[in-house]
């Protein structure tokens, strides 16, 4: 048995112990806007909040999140409003959409460390996340948007 | 005259056994009624708890998925594997029938209420050390918990090491009972840190190396050792930490899990900081400054400013445009949480000042890798996942021999990938 | 890929069917449930909001409720070209509808919706001869009777933002939907004859937009393949045999496999259609279990033809076959000059292109079950129309017992055209009689992955005293996917009788005046046998193009010329390169304004520092009947001591034509040139024991964020007939690196893609 929290939800399930948390969360808990990319940790398809910090749910092991709290992209912002989301749909930076929960997921952890990102900051912290489509140039300035945003709110 | 003198021997190995019977004879200890738990003043058991964490009596006793202290954790050792017991105030499988004396009995001279020897794999070396006023508050605090009926393993520690009696020649070789004594040339906090360390805590259990036989060598204290498949690394001046241990870094270390110039707490680490989490402010900072002055870290502090000022700079390696793979793998894989660049972020552990790339030894920095750190240990809540199914042998390889050869100006590593294959065939261990 | 929609009569909906143009029952939205047929990307779950009361439904392109929603009905996948928002623009511009009131929704294969299939970049080039008289019949009929319910005279009346007007009354769609009173046909000749509206008069195509899949892509409601779901499905994960054809199983072993808790069974697939042979089905009851059991299930095959394959075999054959004068298929191109019997000098070189992965994002999947005797597969596809018949095929039932529900797709680039994923996931719901979900490891999809070919290819100019092209060959062999995945139905013909796989060739057939003009397409029967070639984004000129335009710039140098202006001399859009209406109006013309505003744009003539240098490269896109014109400027660093180029900088222009949805092109060419940057440079494998050697990121490296360089791209404003530029953008930046580097550093590089090793070997040895 292992329990932890979800998007404010407990989970309590007998899956094994070495199930990836990306499968946990896909087909038992049923949040599939995680994705499932290359199953090694290194494309970010399926990047996670665990205790706030981003990380590669498919080779996370369930038990190794037993008592911690998962954060999804389902649950980034009670009204899919982050600044970062917000920014996304603005500068409409999704093309297939299949890398962005990810890419999200991992920005909104970059901007807790790096309130005000560099382009070296950004390319050192965003490389773990490909986009096959390429989106890249809108991610960054995306990021940086957000970042302004935050910034005057703070 | 050949049959004499094989009777001689034989006689005199007889004697050596009865002289052994006699001096490892220990008389059991009654049995009493499972002390009332009302009857335990609640300060003295709230102080037994306190002492319980900061003495990891939980991770040893507890199996996994198992009930709090009911034992059959199983502990690897060079002998066998032994089993934890249930210390559950059940008086048929734990220790309910135990009376203070003997519970007093087991912690300083590792002796069960029966009369058995215990093994060394529980560390009464060290308790020996604890006054008798933390014993007995121990000793309220495990008398309270909920009693749980479970039967011990059987060891797997094969004949003649399996005797309990030879337990007492091991003792007579490498044990001194006796209380901790406060060294008066050293302030009040260090002889704290110094009774916690040695004592309770029992640090020297993993961090110094055992001989033959399984004792700690006490002229090599501290000198770092093997211990569960990790490496613990030394805790005296010989530690290869780019930025010296000071005592602040220590106070971090060990009061959250992780310092922002040496890394988490993981592997049979991981337990200590949820461990001494209980234990004030004050006892945190007594432990840190005994070790602090064992390493003597307060000197070096130009030492330090230089590393990280080298591991900033170093940082930005590889994480940009770049057709090395090691570089890309390391780019890809691990950068997007270990990058620092402009300032260090405790929980952005930084490669280049991590006590595991800078270990002699690939082993800690492999197995994190393979095994990655559960929220349960390091800072509590976070996760590092294992790349174990994610990489090959050569990958992990790679990226080890490249984080030693640009942020590091040790020697490489040998045979890594052989390394690696090793490690990952001795499982990830508990 | 215009070829195969020219060519193929049922890829012209407007020529089959009339439109028929009556208001239908209430409720009765599309002649079936649309919440299982169809998906709305814009709302949570994908799942359509049912209609409001009558549905006014004028074609079957789109439909108006009550309350005034109108719902366009796309055929065409969406894997990031937000391509529904596009072409419902189109209509809706005609409709002169209320865009906040327009949704879209992307169906599923019923017969009626006519030959579906998505890829060439001609999406919004294809529908918008559809959909614009769709609108204006909507429009018209509206009008009409609009003007009857308010009692004006129709010819007095105007429609816009979705109601119609007459003096100071209006009716909204909705409202006239409501009434249920509509009724109206148009003959395809009348169809032909409507009004469609000036450009002046255009309120959306061209203008700025929200891409109505772009919310839910941000928020994770958004529903891609791999997360379709149906109650009591099993898992499945496949173990693949050792060569992509002609493997047998010989034994299995599950005793391991049965420890996974959560295992069910293996299945050997039994596929009359030949599509997976060899394949197990490792079942499961979750996914994590079928993985783990995979890993331990032991299979035993004998393989088939090429188990012992490598890349260097593959391109040495290659090699043989363009080095010979016969063999391959010579494409017809009518040469108003005669072949030369002698040349002044001659130049030629060989290029070459490794194998490449799709590595689209989303690994393929599909799920499938059988409901009422009819099989459905839910997966995200690009060619619906090919893989039906082999599903139907390997299912044994009909086609009509066959559909395919349309998803997201998690990247699409050429891969999900060849739609064979969806075979095992059919044949093991067949035989275990179980809705089944099966999902290819990241591993599993790479070596299961129709790759771009390798290819190799002969370039070969010949030149007069006086420094004239007089001829031109470009001989190309590579696999050649169409032969291979959809059958010589779909090859093109020579009139001499050869056939020829049109997309292995295409961009070979330029826009240049090169005298005597000599194209040859050759299979490369060894990759064929290995393996099944696919499409991918802008299939052969990926190959041709790096060809041409190295070969192109080669000549320039050659000639003693600046390489833009040599490009300028022969684009001169005169004889077979005048151009003709209606897509390709401007001819070669409208090829050299790109090269010319792109030089300009990136400062061609600036000075530039020591091992800097820009490079030029152009290209029509895809097909000489649908140019988009592209010309792109790279401008390089080399690094002489480690050969690493960082590229600094890409300029791009574009022609496509009338562009309709402006943010989402700018988007479609920023993926294309990194697309480009990235198989130039960054990615690429190799054949290795018959498999792709590198089927993960651990080894497989394409680009990421830190290697983009700054990118400037621009549109030629046009209103001539919108063609794609999906992919066009693709095939001009490897060439143009090429061609940079040789002017930073005077080596030149005849392969892709370019590597740090092999940029040293050329300078050492330069
Ligand atoms: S799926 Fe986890 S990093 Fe790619
Ligand atoms: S948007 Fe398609 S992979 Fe990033």
């Amino acid at each position: 048995m292992t329990s932890f929290t979800i998007n404010g939800r407990t989970i309590t399930t007998d899956m094994e112990d070495d199930t990836p948390l990306l499968w946990v969360i896909r087909d038992h808990i049923g949040l599939t806007g995680t994705k499932f990319g290359c199953g090694i940790g290194m494309c970010g398809a399926c990047t996670v909040h665990v205790g706030g910090r981003a990380t590669r749910s498919c080779l996370t092991p369930l038990a190794s999140v037993e008592g911690a709290v998962v954060t999804t992209i389902e649950g980034l912002d009670p009204a899919s409003n982050h600044p970062l989301q917000q920014a996304w749909r603005d500068l409409q930076v999704p093309q297939c959409g299949y890398c962005q929960s990810g890419q999200i997921m991992q920005a909104a952890a970059l901007l807790q460390d790096f309130p005000a990102p560099s382009d070296d900051e950004i390319d050192a912290v965003m490389t773990g996340n490909l986009c096959r489509c390429m989106t890249y140039v809108r991610i960054r300035t995306a990021i940086k948007q957000a970042a302004a945003k935050m910034e005057t709110k703070a | 005259m050949l049959k004499r003198l094989l009777l001689g021997i034989v006689g005199v190995i007889v004697l050596g056994i009865i002289a052994i019977a006699v001096f490892a004879w220990r008389p059991a200890i009654a049995e009493i009624a499972p002390p009332a738990p009302g009857g335990f003043a609640p300060a003295l058991v709230a102080q037994g708890e306190v002492l319980a964490s900061a003495g990891y009596c939980a991770s040893c006793h507890t199996a996994k998925h198992g009930k709090p202290f009911a034992g059959g954790y199983p502990m690897a050792t060079q002998f066998g594997t032994i089993y934890s017991t249930n210390i559950t105030p059940d008086p048929q499988t734990g220790i309910g029938t135990w009376s203070e004396p003997a519970f007093r009995r087991a912690m300083h001279e590792g002796v069960a209420r029966n009369g058995a020897h215990l093994f060394p794999a529980f560390p009464y070396d060290h308790f020996t050390k604890l006054s008798d006023a933390d014993v007995a508050a121990l000793y309220a605090y495990f008398m309270t918990r909920a009693p749980v009926r479970q039967d011990a393993s059987d060891n797997t520690v094969p004949f003649p090491l399996n005797i309990r009696a030879l337990q007492a020649g091991w003792k007579f070789l490498f044990f001194t009972t006796g209380r901790f004594r406060a060294e008066p040339a050293h302030s009040a906090l260090w002889n704290r840190g110094a009774y916690l360390a040695e004592g309770l805590s029992h640090c020297g259990a993993c961090h110094t190396p055992r001989g033959m036989l399984g004792a700690e060598i006490k002229e090599r204290a501290y000198k770092g050792a093997p211990i569960d498949g990790w490496i613990a690394p030394p805790l005296d001046s010989t530690n290869p930490s780019p930025v010296p241990w000071t005592q602040a870094e220590l106070v971090a270390y060990l009061g959250t899990g992780v310092s922002r110039y040496h890394g988490t707490a993981v592997g049979p680490m991981g337990a200590v900081p949820l461990g001494l989490s209980r234990l004030p402010a004050s006892d945190i900072a007594a432990i840190a400054a005994y070790f602090a002055s064992r390493n003597g870290s307060a000197s070096q502090g130009a030492k330090g400013d230089a590393a990280i000022a080298h591991a900033l700079a170093v940082d930005k390696v590889g994480t940009g445009l770049s057709y090395d793979p090691a570089a890309r793998l390391y780019a890809s894989a691990c950068a997007s949480c270990h990058y620092n660049g402009r300032q260090l972020n405790p929980l952005r552990p930084d490669l280049a000042l991590n006590s595991a790339v800078n270990l002699d030894d690939p082993t800690n920095l492999i197995r994190v890798i393979l095994y990655g750190v559960n929220a349960q240990d390091g800072v509590p809540g976070v996760v590092m996942p294992g790349f174990a199914h994610g990489f090959t042998d050569a990958d992990i390889a790679r990226i080890a021999a490249y984080l030693r050869n640009t942020r590091t100006d040790k020697p490489a590593w040998a045979d890594l990938e052989k390394t690696v294959a090793t490690i990952r065939a001795q499982g990830q261990g508990q | 890929m215009s070829r195969l929609i020219t060519r193929s009569n049922a890829a012209n909906p407007l020529s089959r069917r009339g439109f028929l143009v009556a208001s239908s029952a209430a409720g009765v939205a599309f002649g079936f449930s649309r919440v299982i047929a169809a998906i709305d990307p814009a709302v949570p779950g994908s799942v359509p909001a049912p209609a409001t009361g009558a549905v006014f439904e004028p074609t079957i392109w789109f439909g108006i409720d009550a309350a005034g929603i109108v719902t366009v009905n796309i055929i065409r996948a969406e894997m990031g070209q937000h391509v529904g928002t596009a072409l419902a623009r189109i209509l809706a511009d005609e409709l002169e509808a209320d865009w906040s009131k327009v949704r879209i929704v992307h169906v599923d294969s019923d017969p009626k919706w006519g030959y579906m299939v998505t890829g060439g970049s001609w999406s919004v080039w294809q529908t918008f001869p559809v959909f614009s008289p769709a609108g204006a019949a909507g429009r018209i009929a509206l009008i009409e009777a609009g003007a009857k319910l308010i009692g004006a005279n129709p010819a007095s009346c105007t429609a816009k933002g979705g109601a119609v007007h007459a003096g100071g009354r209006s009716i909204s769609y909705g409202d006239i939907a409501k009434s249920g009173t509509v009724a109206r046909q148009f003959t395809p000749d009348e169809l032909k004859a409507l009004p469609i509206k000036p450009v002046k008069e255009r309120r959306l195509i061209g203008r700025e937009t929200h891409g109505l899949d772009i919310d839910a892509k941000t928020n994770g409601t958004a529903i891609y393949g791999i997360d379709a779901k149906i109650p009591n499905m099993v898992y499945a994960r496949p173990k693949l045999p050792p060569t992509r054809n002609g493997s047998k199983v010989v034994s299995i072993d599950d005793a391991a496999a049965k420890k996974v808790k959560g295992y069910l069974r293996y299945l050997v697939l039994d596929d009359p259609s030949d599509t997976v042979p060899g394949w197990v089905m490792v079942i499961a009851t979750s996914y994590y279990a079928a993985l783990k059991a995979a890993d331990l299930l032991e299979v035993t095959w004998t393989a088939g033809p090429g188990a012992d394959m490598t890349e260097a075999s593959l391109q040495d054959h290659a090699r043989a076959l363009v080095g010979k004068a016969d063999g391959g298929v010579t494409l017809d191109i009518v040469n108003a000059t005669p072949a030369p019997t002698s040349a002044a000098s001659t130049i030629e070189q060989i290029y070459t292109t490794a194998t490449v992965l799709h590595f689209q994002l989303e690994p393929v999947n599909a799920l499938a079950f059988e409901k009422d005797g009819v099989f459905e597969i839910h997966t995200g596809n690009q060619w619906q129309s090919l893989i039906l018949p082999t599903l139907a095929k390997a299912l044994g039932v009909p086609e009509t017992k066959v559909v395919l529900r349309s998803y997201l797709l998690g990247g699409g680039f050429g891969r999900r055209l060849n739609g064979d994923y969806t075979i095992p996931a059919a044949l093991a719901t067949k035989a275990l009689g179980r809705p089944v979900k099966m999902i290819l490891t990241r591993e599993d999809d790479a070596r299961f992955d129709s790759v771009r070919s390798p290819s190799v290819q002969r370039l070969r100019m010949q030149f007069d005293g006086s420094g004239q092209i007089q001829a031109m060959e470009h001989h190309a062999c590579a696999g050649w996917p169409t032969q291979v995945i959809a059958g010589p139905a779909l090859l093109a013909k020579t009139k001499a009788g050869g056939q020829y796989d049109p997309f292995a060739i295409s961009g070979a057939d330029h826009w240049y005046d090169v005298g005597h003009q000599t194209v040859r397409a050759v299979a490369n029967d060894l990759a064929n046998a290995t393996f099944r070639p696919g499409w991918l984004r802008s299939v052969g000129p990926g190959w041709t193009n790096w060809a041409l335009e190295s070969f192109i710039d080669e000549a320039a140098h050659h000639s003693k010329t600046d390489p833009v202006a040599f490009r300028l001399k022969l684009l001169t859009g005169k004889g077979r390169n005048a151009g003709s209406a209606p897509n390709a109006v401007g001819g070669a013309l409208r090829q050299a304004e790109v090269v010319r505003r792109v030089a300009a744009r990136a400062g061609w003539s600036a000075k530039l520092p020591a091992d800097t240098g820009l490079g030029i490269a152009t290209s029509f896109g895809q097909e000489r009947d649908m140019p988009t014109w592209v010309a792109c400027a790279a401008q390089v660093h080399v690094d002489r001591k480690t050969g690493i180029v960082r590229v600094e900088k890409l300029t791009l222009v574009v022609d496509a034509g009338t562009i309709v949805d402006p943010d989402g092109a700018l988007a479609q060419v920023q993926g294309a040139a990194l697309w480009g940057l990235s198989m130039a440079l960054h990615e690429g494998t190799e054949f290795a024991a018959g498999q792709v050697k590198d089927t993960n990121l651990n080894t497989y490296t394409p680009l990421r964020i830190a290697d983009v360089p700054e990118l400037d791209i621009g549109f030629v404003e046009s209103g001539n007939v919108p063609v794609g530029l999906g992919e066009p953008a693709t095939t001009v930046v490897g060439p143009a690196i090429g061609n940079a580097i040789y002017a930073a550093t005077g080596i030149r590089l005849r392969h892709i893609p370019i590597t740090p090793a092999a940029v040293l070997s050329a300078l050492n040895a330069s």
